[in-house]
Protein backbone atom coordinates (compact mmCIF):
# COMPACT_ATOMS: atom_id res chain seq x y z
CA UNK A 1 0.00 0.00 0.00
CA UNK A 2 2.71 2.44 1.02
CA UNK A 3 4.82 1.33 -1.92
CA UNK A 4 2.02 1.97 -4.36
CA UNK A 5 1.44 5.36 -2.78
CA UNK A 6 5.12 6.15 -3.19
CA UNK A 7 5.03 4.98 -6.77
CA UNK A 8 2.08 7.24 -7.52
CA UNK A 9 3.97 10.09 -5.89
CA UNK A 10 6.82 9.69 -8.31
CA UNK A 11 4.49 10.04 -11.23
CA UNK A 12 3.11 13.34 -10.04
CA UNK A 13 4.55 16.77 -10.49
CA UNK A 14 6.06 18.66 -7.61
CA UNK A 15 2.94 20.43 -6.51
CA UNK A 16 0.94 17.23 -6.42
CA UNK A 17 3.77 15.46 -4.66
CA UNK A 18 3.61 17.83 -1.75
CA UNK A 19 -0.13 17.40 -1.78
CA UNK A 20 0.18 13.67 -1.78
CA UNK A 21 2.57 13.59 1.13
CA UNK A 22 0.22 15.86 2.98
CA UNK A 23 -2.62 13.50 2.20
CA UNK A 24 -0.70 10.60 3.69
CA UNK A 25 0.02 12.75 6.73
CA UNK A 26 -3.64 13.71 7.00
CA UNK A 27 -4.74 10.08 6.69
CA UNK A 28 -2.35 9.20 9.45
CA UNK A 29 -3.57 12.08 11.55
CA UNK A 30 -7.21 11.27 11.01
CA UNK A 31 -6.48 7.73 12.20
CA UNK A 32 -4.74 9.23 15.19
CA UNK A 33 -7.70 11.49 15.77
CA UNK A 34 -10.02 8.47 15.56
CA UNK A 35 -7.99 6.85 18.30
CA UNK A 36 -7.93 10.01 20.31
CA UNK A 37 -11.69 10.25 20.01
CA UNK A 38 -12.21 6.70 21.13
CA UNK A 39 -10.34 7.76 24.25
CA UNK A 40 -12.93 10.48 24.82
CA UNK A 41 -10.80 13.42 23.78
CA UNK A 42 -12.52 14.53 20.61
CA UNK A 43 -10.87 17.10 18.36
CA UNK A 44 -7.39 16.81 19.83
CA UNK A 45 -5.95 14.66 17.05
CA UNK A 46 -7.47 16.88 14.41
CA UNK A 47 -6.29 20.07 16.10
CA UNK A 48 -2.72 18.78 16.19
CA UNK A 49 -2.99 17.77 12.54
CA UNK A 50 -4.25 21.18 11.54
CA UNK A 51 -1.48 22.91 13.42
CA UNK A 52 1.23 20.74 11.89
CA UNK A 53 -0.07 21.40 8.42
CA UNK A 54 -0.68 25.09 9.02
CA UNK A 55 3.03 25.50 9.61
CA UNK A 56 3.74 24.13 6.17
CA UNK A 57 0.52 24.62 4.28
CA UNK A 58 0.51 22.79 0.93
CA UNK A 59 -2.22 25.23 -0.15
CA UNK A 60 0.52 27.86 -0.55
CA UNK A 61 1.51 26.13 -3.79
CA UNK A 62 -1.98 26.79 -5.15
CA UNK A 63 -1.73 30.40 -3.99
CA UNK A 64 1.49 30.82 -5.96
CA UNK A 65 0.03 29.26 -9.07
CA UNK A 66 -3.12 31.34 -8.72
CA UNK A 67 -1.07 34.52 -8.55
CA UNK A 68 0.76 33.59 -11.77
CA UNK A 69 -2.53 32.70 -13.47
CA UNK A 70 -4.09 35.99 -12.43
CA UNK A 71 -1.31 38.07 -13.95
CA UNK A 72 -0.61 36.12 -17.14
CA UNK A 73 -2.25 36.60 -20.50
CA UNK A 74 -4.53 33.65 -21.09
CA UNK A 75 -7.63 32.45 -22.88
CA UNK A 76 -8.86 33.05 -26.45
CA UNK A 77 -8.47 36.80 -25.93
CA UNK A 78 -4.98 36.41 -24.44
CA UNK A 79 -5.67 38.81 -21.57
CA UNK A 80 -4.71 38.74 -17.93
CA UNK A 81 -7.23 39.26 -15.13
CA UNK A 82 -5.64 42.61 -14.26
CA UNK A 83 -8.78 44.40 -15.42
CA UNK A 84 -11.06 42.09 -13.47
CA UNK A 85 -13.05 44.07 -10.89
CA UNK A 86 -13.57 41.98 -7.77
CA UNK A 87 -15.35 44.85 -6.07
CA UNK A 88 -12.53 47.21 -5.17
CA UNK A 89 -11.58 48.26 -8.70
CA UNK A 90 -9.87 46.66 -11.71
CA UNK A 91 -7.14 44.19 -10.78
CA UNK A 92 -7.31 44.88 -7.03
CA UNK A 93 -7.10 41.60 -5.18
CA UNK A 94 -5.94 42.84 -1.81
CA UNK A 95 -8.91 42.90 0.54
CA UNK A 96 -11.37 41.82 -2.16
CA UNK A 97 -12.27 38.51 -0.55
CA UNK A 98 -13.10 40.22 2.76
CA UNK A 99 -16.04 41.96 1.08
CA UNK A 100 -17.44 39.16 -1.03
CA UNK A 101 -20.18 38.31 -1.94
CA UNK A 102 -21.23 41.80 -3.04
CA UNK A 103 -23.38 43.52 -5.63
CA UNK A 104 -21.84 44.23 -9.05
CA UNK A 105 -23.28 46.89 -11.26
CA UNK A 106 -22.22 45.33 -14.57
CA UNK A 107 -23.97 42.02 -13.94
CA UNK A 108 -26.73 43.57 -11.82
CA UNK A 109 -26.36 40.76 -9.34
CA UNK A 110 -24.75 39.73 -6.09
CA UNK A 111 -21.75 37.50 -6.78
CA UNK A 112 -19.40 35.45 -4.67
CA UNK A 113 -15.73 35.14 -5.55
CA UNK A 114 -16.30 32.15 -7.78
CA UNK A 115 -19.24 33.45 -9.78
CA UNK A 116 -17.35 36.73 -10.20
CA UNK A 117 -14.27 34.89 -11.48
CA UNK A 118 -16.47 33.12 -14.01
CA UNK A 119 -17.73 36.50 -15.21
CA UNK A 120 -14.19 37.87 -15.57
CA UNK A 121 -12.75 34.79 -17.24
CA UNK A 122 -15.61 34.73 -19.76
CA UNK A 123 -15.86 38.48 -20.44
CA UNK A 124 -12.18 39.43 -20.27
CA UNK A 125 -10.32 36.30 -21.29
CA UNK A 126 -12.95 34.80 -23.60
CA UNK A 127 -13.11 31.38 -21.97
CA UNK A 128 -16.31 29.40 -22.51
CA UNK A 129 -18.40 29.34 -19.37
CA UNK A 130 -19.36 25.68 -19.74
CA UNK A 131 -15.71 24.73 -20.18
CA UNK A 132 -14.71 26.61 -17.02
CA UNK A 133 -17.53 24.98 -15.10
CA UNK A 134 -16.58 21.51 -16.28
CA UNK A 135 -13.09 22.10 -14.85
CA UNK A 136 -14.19 23.91 -11.69
CA UNK A 137 -13.03 21.13 -9.34
CA UNK A 138 -9.56 19.71 -9.92
CA UNK A 139 -8.91 15.98 -10.20
CA UNK A 140 -5.67 14.04 -9.88
CA UNK A 141 -5.35 14.22 -13.66
CA UNK A 142 -6.40 17.80 -14.21
CA UNK A 143 -5.77 20.92 -12.13
CA UNK A 144 -8.47 23.52 -11.71
CA UNK A 145 -7.44 27.08 -12.48
CA UNK A 146 -10.36 28.35 -10.43
CA UNK A 147 -9.16 26.53 -7.31
CA UNK A 148 -5.74 28.18 -7.67
CA UNK A 149 -7.20 31.64 -8.39
CA UNK A 150 -9.51 31.38 -5.38
CA UNK A 151 -6.58 30.33 -3.16
CA UNK A 152 -4.61 33.39 -4.34
CA UNK A 153 -7.44 35.90 -4.05
CA UNK A 154 -8.59 34.49 -0.71
CA UNK A 155 -5.09 34.69 0.74
CA UNK A 156 -4.69 38.26 -0.48
CA UNK A 157 -7.10 39.27 2.29
CA UNK A 158 -5.04 37.57 4.98
CA UNK A 159 -4.96 39.34 8.35
CA UNK A 160 -7.93 41.50 7.39
CA UNK A 161 -11.28 41.04 9.13
CA UNK A 162 -14.22 39.69 7.15
CA UNK A 163 -16.25 42.77 6.40
CA UNK A 164 -19.46 42.27 4.43
CA UNK A 165 -21.42 45.49 4.37
CA UNK A 166 -24.83 44.52 2.97
CA UNK A 167 -25.05 48.16 1.92
CA UNK A 168 -26.82 47.40 -1.35
CA UNK A 169 -30.46 46.33 -0.91
CA UNK A 170 -29.92 43.24 -3.06
CA UNK A 171 -27.07 42.17 -0.80
CA UNK A 172 -29.48 42.27 2.09
CA UNK A 173 -32.01 40.26 0.08
CA UNK A 174 -29.31 37.66 -0.61
CA UNK A 175 -28.43 37.53 3.08
CA UNK A 176 -32.05 37.15 4.19
CA UNK A 177 -32.70 34.50 1.53
CA UNK A 178 -29.53 32.63 2.48
CA UNK A 179 -30.65 32.62 6.07
CA UNK A 180 -33.99 31.07 5.14
CA UNK A 181 -32.19 28.47 3.03
CA UNK A 182 -29.93 27.60 5.96
CA UNK A 183 -32.98 26.53 7.96
CA UNK A 184 -34.90 24.99 5.08
CA UNK A 185 -35.47 21.25 5.39
CA UNK A 186 -35.98 19.02 2.37
CA UNK A 187 -34.89 15.80 0.72
CA UNK A 188 -35.25 12.15 1.67
CA UNK A 189 -33.43 12.75 4.97
CA UNK A 190 -35.27 15.93 6.00
CA UNK A 191 -31.97 17.77 6.37
CA UNK A 192 -31.33 21.49 6.58
CA UNK A 193 -27.86 22.98 7.08
CA UNK A 194 -29.14 23.61 10.59
CA UNK A 195 -29.56 19.87 11.24
CA UNK A 196 -25.80 19.34 11.22
CA UNK A 197 -24.53 22.83 12.01
CA UNK A 198 -26.88 24.02 14.74
CA UNK A 199 -25.30 22.69 17.93
CA UNK A 200 -21.81 22.74 19.38
CA UNK A 201 -19.87 19.51 19.94
CA UNK A 202 -21.79 17.39 17.44
CA UNK A 203 -20.28 14.90 15.02
CA UNK A 204 -21.39 12.92 12.00
CA UNK A 205 -19.34 9.75 12.52
CA UNK A 206 -15.97 11.22 13.58
CA UNK A 207 -16.29 14.49 11.71
CA UNK A 208 -16.68 17.54 13.89
CA UNK A 209 -19.53 19.77 12.83
CA UNK A 210 -19.02 23.49 13.36
CA UNK A 211 -22.03 25.20 14.95
CA UNK A 212 -22.71 27.96 12.47
CA UNK A 213 -25.16 29.73 14.74
CA UNK A 214 -22.22 30.64 16.99
CA UNK A 215 -20.00 33.54 16.00
CA UNK A 216 -16.60 32.03 16.84
CA UNK A 217 -17.35 28.74 15.17
CA UNK A 218 -18.68 30.22 11.95
CA UNK A 219 -15.72 32.61 11.85
CA UNK A 220 -13.40 29.61 12.03
CA UNK A 221 -15.33 27.83 9.30
CA UNK A 222 -15.37 30.81 6.95
CA UNK A 223 -12.37 33.03 7.58
CA UNK A 224 -9.84 30.28 8.31
CA UNK A 225 -11.68 27.72 6.21
CA UNK A 226 -12.47 27.95 2.54
CA UNK A 227 -10.57 27.95 0.16
CA UNK A 228 -8.91 25.09 2.05
CA UNK A 229 -6.26 22.56 1.23
CA UNK A 230 -8.17 19.28 1.66
CA UNK A 231 -5.85 16.45 2.65
CA UNK A 232 -8.23 13.73 1.55
CA UNK A 233 -8.58 15.37 -1.88
CA UNK A 234 -4.92 16.43 -2.31
CA UNK A 235 -6.03 19.79 -3.63
CA UNK A 236 -7.41 23.15 -2.64
CA UNK A 237 -11.20 23.16 -2.50
CA UNK A 238 -13.43 26.22 -2.55
CA UNK A 239 -16.57 27.23 -0.67
CA UNK A 240 -18.67 26.22 -3.69
CA UNK A 241 -17.13 22.78 -3.42
CA UNK A 242 -17.78 22.61 0.32
CA UNK A 243 -21.43 23.49 -0.26
CA UNK A 244 -21.72 20.86 -3.01
CA UNK A 245 -20.27 18.33 -0.62
CA UNK A 246 -22.78 19.12 2.14
CA UNK A 247 -25.56 19.21 -0.45
CA UNK A 248 -24.48 15.70 -1.54
CA UNK A 249 -24.67 14.48 2.03
CA UNK A 250 -28.18 15.93 2.15
CA UNK A 251 -29.08 13.62 -0.77
CA UNK A 252 -30.05 16.53 -3.01
CA UNK A 253 -29.22 16.54 -6.74
CA UNK A 254 -25.86 17.96 -7.87
CA UNK A 255 -25.76 21.63 -6.88
CA UNK A 256 -25.31 23.91 -9.90
CA UNK A 257 -21.97 25.70 -9.71
CA UNK A 258 -22.32 29.37 -8.78
CA UNK A 259 -26.10 29.03 -8.51
CA UNK A 260 -28.01 31.86 -6.84
CA UNK A 261 -28.75 29.50 -3.98
CA UNK A 262 -25.06 28.90 -3.31
CA UNK A 263 -24.32 32.62 -3.47
CA UNK A 264 -27.19 33.38 -1.09
CA UNK A 265 -25.96 30.84 1.45
CA UNK A 266 -22.40 32.13 1.11
CA UNK A 267 -23.64 35.67 1.71
CA UNK A 268 -25.36 34.48 4.87
CA UNK A 269 -22.29 32.55 6.08
CA UNK A 270 -19.74 35.26 5.27
CA UNK A 271 -21.79 38.06 6.78
CA UNK A 272 -22.29 35.97 9.92
CA UNK A 273 -18.49 35.58 10.08
CA UNK A 274 -17.88 39.34 9.96
CA UNK A 275 -15.00 40.43 12.15
CA UNK A 276 -13.17 37.11 11.89
CA UNK A 277 -9.54 37.48 10.81
CA UNK A 278 -8.92 35.92 7.41
CA UNK A 279 -6.19 33.25 7.21
CA UNK A 280 -6.41 31.42 3.92
CA UNK A 281 -6.14 28.93 2.41
CA UNK A 282 -7.35 26.82 5.33
CA UNK A 283 -6.32 23.24 5.91
CA UNK A 284 -8.96 20.60 6.24
CA UNK A 285 -9.42 16.88 6.40
CA UNK B 1 -37.25 12.71 -20.52
CA UNK B 2 -34.96 15.33 -22.05
CA UNK B 3 -37.94 17.37 -23.18
CA UNK B 4 -39.38 17.34 -19.71
CA UNK B 5 -36.10 18.53 -18.25
CA UNK B 6 -35.85 21.36 -20.74
CA UNK B 7 -39.38 22.35 -20.04
CA UNK B 8 -38.68 22.31 -16.36
CA UNK B 9 -35.59 24.47 -16.70
CA UNK B 10 -37.33 26.86 -19.04
CA UNK B 11 -40.20 27.08 -16.59
CA UNK B 12 -37.77 28.34 -14.03
CA UNK B 13 -36.14 30.83 -16.38
CA UNK B 14 -39.45 32.28 -17.42
CA UNK B 15 -40.25 32.77 -13.78
CA UNK B 16 -36.90 34.32 -13.05
CA UNK B 17 -36.74 36.86 -15.88
CA UNK B 18 -39.51 39.17 -14.71
CA UNK B 19 -38.10 38.88 -11.24
CA UNK B 20 -34.64 39.89 -12.45
CA UNK B 21 -36.00 42.77 -14.52
CA UNK B 22 -37.97 43.86 -11.55
CA UNK B 23 -34.82 43.70 -9.42
CA UNK B 24 -32.58 45.64 -11.73
CA UNK B 25 -35.07 48.28 -12.80
CA UNK B 26 -35.67 49.70 -9.39
CA UNK B 27 -33.63 47.65 -6.98
CA UNK B 28 -32.92 50.49 -4.59
CA UNK B 29 -36.37 50.66 -3.14
CA UNK B 30 -38.07 47.45 -4.22
CA UNK B 31 -35.59 45.18 -2.47
CA UNK B 32 -37.25 45.76 0.84
CA UNK B 33 -40.57 44.54 -0.60
CA UNK B 34 -39.22 41.31 -2.04
CA UNK B 35 -40.77 38.30 -0.41
CA UNK B 36 -37.57 36.53 0.60
CA UNK B 37 -39.39 33.30 1.26
CA UNK B 38 -40.64 32.92 -2.30
CA UNK B 39 -37.27 34.22 -3.48
CA UNK B 40 -35.71 31.28 -1.63
CA UNK B 41 -38.05 28.85 -3.38
CA UNK B 42 -37.19 30.35 -6.79
CA UNK B 43 -33.51 29.84 -5.99
CA UNK B 44 -34.09 26.22 -5.01
CA UNK B 45 -35.80 25.65 -8.36
CA UNK B 46 -32.76 27.07 -10.15
CA UNK B 47 -30.12 25.29 -8.08
CA UNK B 48 -30.48 21.84 -9.61
CA UNK B 49 -30.53 20.58 -13.20
CA UNK B 50 -31.26 16.90 -12.67
CA UNK B 51 -34.33 15.00 -13.87
CA UNK B 52 -37.70 16.27 -12.61
CA UNK B 53 -37.88 13.19 -10.42
CA UNK B 54 -34.59 13.99 -8.68
CA UNK B 55 -35.28 17.71 -8.55
CA UNK B 56 -38.46 16.83 -6.71
CA UNK B 57 -36.31 15.92 -3.70
CA UNK B 58 -35.68 19.60 -3.06
CA UNK B 59 -39.42 20.37 -2.91
CA UNK B 60 -40.73 20.42 0.64
CA UNK B 61 -43.66 18.37 1.92
CA UNK B 62 -46.02 20.17 4.34
CA UNK B 63 -44.25 18.80 7.43
CA UNK B 64 -40.80 19.80 6.19
CA UNK B 65 -42.16 23.27 5.56
CA UNK B 66 -43.45 23.52 9.11
CA UNK B 67 -40.22 22.07 10.50
CA UNK B 68 -37.99 24.68 8.83
CA UNK B 69 -38.17 26.94 11.87
CA UNK B 70 -36.10 30.10 11.96
CA UNK B 71 -34.17 30.85 15.16
CA UNK B 72 -36.81 33.18 16.55
CA UNK B 73 -39.70 30.81 15.81
CA UNK B 74 -41.19 27.90 17.71
CA UNK B 75 -43.89 25.37 16.79
CA UNK B 76 -47.48 26.36 17.48
CA UNK B 77 -49.79 23.79 19.04
CA UNK B 78 -51.57 23.35 15.68
CA UNK B 79 -48.34 22.78 13.82
CA UNK B 80 -47.21 20.25 16.39
CA UNK B 81 -50.47 18.37 16.05
CA UNK B 82 -50.31 18.48 12.26
CA UNK B 83 -46.77 17.09 12.06
CA UNK B 84 -47.37 14.42 14.71
CA UNK B 85 -50.65 13.25 13.17
CA UNK B 86 -49.18 13.12 9.65
CA UNK B 87 -46.28 11.09 11.05
CA UNK B 88 -48.54 8.67 12.94
CA UNK B 89 -50.65 8.10 9.81
CA UNK B 90 -47.59 7.47 7.67
CA UNK B 91 -46.46 4.35 9.50
CA UNK B 92 -46.94 1.03 7.72
CA UNK B 93 -45.83 -2.40 8.90
CA UNK B 94 -44.15 -5.46 7.36
CA UNK B 95 -46.52 -7.85 5.54
CA UNK B 96 -45.41 -10.62 7.89
CA UNK B 97 -46.83 -8.65 10.81
CA UNK B 98 -43.55 -9.13 12.70
CA UNK B 99 -41.92 -5.93 13.92
CA UNK B 100 -38.61 -7.65 14.61
CA UNK B 101 -36.52 -9.36 11.94
CA UNK B 102 -32.93 -10.58 11.66
CA UNK B 103 -30.60 -8.72 14.00
CA UNK B 104 -27.51 -9.66 11.96
CA UNK B 105 -28.95 -8.01 8.86
CA UNK B 106 -29.85 -5.11 11.13
CA UNK B 107 -26.23 -4.85 12.28
CA UNK B 108 -25.06 -4.41 8.69
CA UNK B 109 -27.70 -1.80 7.97
CA UNK B 110 -26.95 0.22 11.11
CA UNK B 111 -23.24 0.50 10.28
CA UNK B 112 -23.85 1.44 6.66
CA UNK B 113 -23.90 5.21 6.13
CA UNK B 114 -24.43 5.25 2.38
CA UNK B 115 -27.32 5.28 -0.05
CA UNK B 116 -29.29 7.75 -2.19
CA UNK B 117 -26.48 10.25 -2.66
CA UNK B 118 -26.34 11.71 -6.15
CA UNK B 119 -23.26 12.27 -8.29
CA UNK B 120 -23.61 13.52 -11.87
CA UNK B 121 -27.29 12.76 -11.79
CA UNK B 122 -26.72 9.14 -10.79
CA UNK B 123 -28.05 7.74 -7.51
CA UNK B 124 -25.61 5.59 -5.58
CA UNK B 125 -26.84 2.14 -4.53
CA UNK B 126 -30.31 1.52 -5.89
CA UNK B 127 -30.59 -1.98 -4.48
CA UNK B 128 -30.39 -1.20 -0.79
CA UNK B 129 -29.66 1.85 1.32
CA UNK B 130 -27.71 1.79 4.52
CA UNK B 131 -29.76 2.73 7.60
CA UNK B 132 -27.30 5.53 8.56
CA UNK B 133 -27.85 5.00 12.31
CA UNK B 134 -24.13 5.07 13.19
CA UNK B 135 -23.76 8.42 11.45
CA UNK B 136 -25.64 9.87 14.40
CA UNK B 137 -25.84 7.25 17.18
CA UNK B 138 -23.44 5.19 19.25
CA UNK B 139 -25.20 1.79 19.31
CA UNK B 140 -22.67 -1.05 19.55
CA UNK B 141 -20.44 -0.05 22.50
CA UNK B 142 -17.42 -1.28 20.51
CA UNK B 143 -18.12 0.80 17.39
CA UNK B 144 -15.47 3.54 17.15
CA UNK B 145 -16.86 5.24 14.07
CA UNK B 146 -20.13 6.56 15.49
CA UNK B 147 -21.53 10.08 15.52
CA UNK B 148 -23.34 11.92 18.32
CA UNK B 149 -26.07 13.92 16.61
CA UNK B 150 -28.52 11.60 18.32
CA UNK B 151 -28.40 10.06 21.82
CA UNK B 152 -26.42 6.88 22.58
CA UNK B 153 -28.48 3.72 22.16
CA UNK B 154 -25.94 1.43 23.86
CA UNK B 155 -27.69 -1.20 25.98
CA UNK B 156 -31.02 -0.29 24.35
CA UNK B 157 -33.07 -3.28 25.51
CA UNK B 158 -31.16 -3.75 28.72
CA UNK B 159 -32.44 -0.35 29.77
CA UNK B 160 -35.96 -0.54 28.35
CA UNK B 161 -36.74 -4.25 28.18
CA UNK B 162 -38.25 -5.76 25.07
CA UNK B 163 -41.97 -5.67 25.75
CA UNK B 164 -44.52 -5.39 22.95
CA UNK B 165 -44.76 -1.67 23.73
CA UNK B 166 -41.02 -1.08 23.48
CA UNK B 167 -40.79 -3.02 20.18
CA UNK B 168 -43.71 -1.10 18.68
CA UNK B 169 -42.33 2.24 19.85
CA UNK B 170 -38.89 1.42 18.41
CA UNK B 171 -40.35 0.35 15.08
CA UNK B 172 -42.54 3.42 14.77
CA UNK B 173 -39.79 5.76 15.99
CA UNK B 174 -37.49 4.58 13.20
CA UNK B 175 -40.30 4.57 10.66
CA UNK B 176 -41.21 8.12 11.47
CA UNK B 177 -39.32 9.87 14.26
CA UNK B 178 -41.66 12.86 14.11
CA UNK B 179 -44.58 10.77 15.40
CA UNK B 180 -43.04 11.18 18.85
CA UNK B 181 -41.03 14.38 18.57
CA UNK B 182 -42.27 16.65 15.78
CA UNK B 183 -39.49 18.22 13.69
CA UNK B 184 -36.66 16.44 15.49
CA UNK B 185 -33.31 16.14 13.72
CA UNK B 186 -33.84 12.43 13.12
CA UNK B 187 -34.91 11.67 9.52
CA UNK B 188 -38.26 9.96 8.85
CA UNK B 189 -36.53 6.93 7.42
CA UNK B 190 -39.56 4.73 6.70
CA UNK B 191 -42.00 7.43 5.69
CA UNK B 192 -39.46 8.88 3.25
CA UNK B 193 -38.98 5.40 1.70
CA UNK B 194 -35.33 5.40 2.66
CA UNK B 195 -35.82 2.05 4.44
CA UNK B 196 -38.41 -0.68 3.84
CA UNK B 197 -40.60 -1.99 6.68
CA UNK B 198 -38.62 -5.25 6.60
CA UNK B 199 -35.31 -3.40 6.96
CA UNK B 200 -36.69 -1.44 9.89
CA UNK B 201 -37.77 -4.70 11.52
CA UNK B 202 -34.17 -5.97 11.13
CA UNK B 203 -32.86 -2.82 12.82
CA UNK B 204 -35.43 -3.19 15.62
CA UNK B 205 -34.14 -6.74 16.16
CA UNK B 206 -30.59 -5.42 16.30
CA UNK B 207 -31.59 -2.92 19.03
CA UNK B 208 -33.65 -5.34 21.08
CA UNK B 209 -32.32 -8.90 20.61
CA UNK B 210 -30.52 -10.22 23.71
CA UNK B 211 -27.88 -11.79 21.38
CA UNK B 212 -27.09 -8.45 19.74
CA UNK B 213 -23.83 -6.74 20.77
CA UNK B 214 -25.96 -3.68 21.62
CA UNK B 215 -27.23 -5.54 24.67
CA UNK B 216 -24.00 -7.34 25.56
CA UNK B 217 -23.65 -7.74 29.31
C1 LIG C 1 -25.59 15.58 7.04
C2 LIG C 1 -24.80 16.55 7.68
C3 LIG C 1 -24.57 17.90 7.05
C4 LIG C 1 -25.46 18.79 6.53
C5 LIG C 1 -26.97 18.63 6.43
C6 LIG C 1 -24.71 19.95 6.13
N1 LIG C 1 -23.39 19.77 6.41
FE1 LIG C 1 -21.91 21.15 6.25
N2 LIG C 1 -20.56 19.82 6.94
C7 LIG C 1 -20.84 18.51 7.26
C8 LIG C 1 -19.61 17.80 7.51
C9 LIG C 1 -19.47 16.34 7.90
C10 LIG C 1 -18.57 18.75 7.34
C11 LIG C 1 -17.07 18.52 7.45
C12 LIG C 1 -16.58 18.61 8.84
C13 LIG C 1 -15.15 18.12 8.93
O1 LIG C 1 -14.54 17.85 7.92
O2 LIG C 1 -14.67 18.02 10.04
C14 LIG C 1 -19.21 20.01 7.00
C15 LIG C 1 -18.52 21.20 6.78
C16 LIG C 1 -19.12 22.38 6.41
C17 LIG C 1 -18.42 23.64 6.24
C18 LIG C 1 -16.94 23.87 6.47
C19 LIG C 1 -16.62 24.02 7.92
C20 LIG C 1 -15.14 24.08 8.19
O3 LIG C 1 -14.75 24.66 9.22
O4 LIG C 1 -14.37 23.59 7.39
C21 LIG C 1 -19.34 24.56 5.85
C22 LIG C 1 -19.08 26.03 5.55
C23 LIG C 1 -20.62 23.88 5.79
N3 LIG C 1 -20.45 22.57 6.15
C24 LIG C 1 -21.81 24.49 5.43
C25 LIG C 1 -23.01 23.80 5.28
C26 LIG C 1 -24.21 24.39 4.72
C27 LIG C 1 -24.33 25.82 4.29
C28 LIG C 1 -25.16 23.42 4.69
C29 LIG C 1 -26.52 23.44 4.09
C30 LIG C 1 -26.65 23.83 2.75
C31 LIG C 1 -24.57 22.23 5.29
N4 LIG C 1 -23.27 22.50 5.61
C32 LIG C 1 -25.26 21.06 5.52
C33 LIG C 1 -22.08 17.93 7.37
C34 LIG C 1 -23.26 18.52 6.95
C1 LIG D 1 -29.32 12.46 11.13
C2 LIG D 1 -29.27 11.94 12.43
C3 LIG D 1 -29.95 10.64 12.80
C4 LIG D 1 -30.00 9.45 12.13
C5 LIG D 1 -29.42 9.10 10.76
C6 LIG D 1 -30.71 8.54 12.99
N1 LIG D 1 -31.09 9.17 14.14
FE1 LIG D 1 -32.09 8.35 15.71
N2 LIG D 1 -32.16 10.17 16.63
C7 LIG D 1 -31.56 11.30 16.17
C8 LIG D 1 -31.84 12.38 17.07
C9 LIG D 1 -31.35 13.83 16.92
C10 LIG D 1 -32.64 11.85 18.11
C11 LIG D 1 -33.23 12.60 19.31
C12 LIG D 1 -34.49 13.32 18.90
C13 LIG D 1 -35.62 12.37 18.67
O1 LIG D 1 -35.99 11.61 19.57
O2 LIG D 1 -36.15 12.37 17.55
C14 LIG D 1 -32.84 10.45 17.78
C15 LIG D 1 -33.58 9.56 18.56
C16 LIG D 1 -33.64 8.20 18.33
C17 LIG D 1 -34.34 7.24 19.16
C18 LIG D 1 -35.13 7.58 20.40
C19 LIG D 1 -34.28 7.34 21.60
C20 LIG D 1 -35.11 7.25 22.88
O3 LIG D 1 -34.52 7.43 23.93
O4 LIG D 1 -36.29 6.97 22.80
C21 LIG D 1 -34.15 6.01 18.62
C22 LIG D 1 -34.68 4.67 19.15
C23 LIG D 1 -33.35 6.18 17.44
N3 LIG D 1 -33.06 7.53 17.29
C24 LIG D 1 -32.93 5.16 16.63
C25 LIG D 1 -32.33 5.35 15.39
C26 LIG D 1 -32.01 4.27 14.47
C27 LIG D 1 -32.21 2.80 14.76
C28 LIG D 1 -31.51 4.85 13.35
C29 LIG D 1 -31.14 4.20 12.03
C30 LIG D 1 -32.10 3.34 11.45
C31 LIG D 1 -31.46 6.29 13.58
N4 LIG D 1 -31.96 6.54 14.83
C32 LIG D 1 -30.95 7.21 12.68
C33 LIG D 1 -30.80 11.43 15.04
C34 LIG D 1 -30.65 10.46 14.06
Amino acid sequence: MLISLFFRCRLLNKQKQAGFLAMVLMLFLSLASGLAQSLETPQDGLAIGRQLLAEDNPGDLWTERGKRLFHSNRGPKNKSLETCDLGLGPGITKGAFAQLPRYFNDTKSVQDLESRLLTCMVEIQGFARAELISRRFGTLDQDSDIEALVAFIGSDSNNLPMNIGLSHPLERVMYETGKILFYRRSGPLDFACMTCHGETGKRVRLQDLPNMTKKEEIQQAVTTGWPAYRGTHSTVRTMQHRLSDCNWQMRLPDLNYASDLSVAITTFLNYSANGGLIKLPGVRR
Amino acid sequence: MKAITDQWVRGYRLGAIPLLLFFSACSQWTASFIDVRSNAETMVMGAYSATPELNQRAVQDPSQKICSLMPDESLTQDQMTFVTDAAKHSVSYPNSGHLTGDWKKGAELVADGTGQRIVNGQIEKLARNGALCNNCHQIDPKEVNAGNLGPSLVGYAKLRGRSETVIRYTYEKIYNAWAFLPCSNMPRLGANHFLTPEQIADVVAYLTDPQSPVNAP
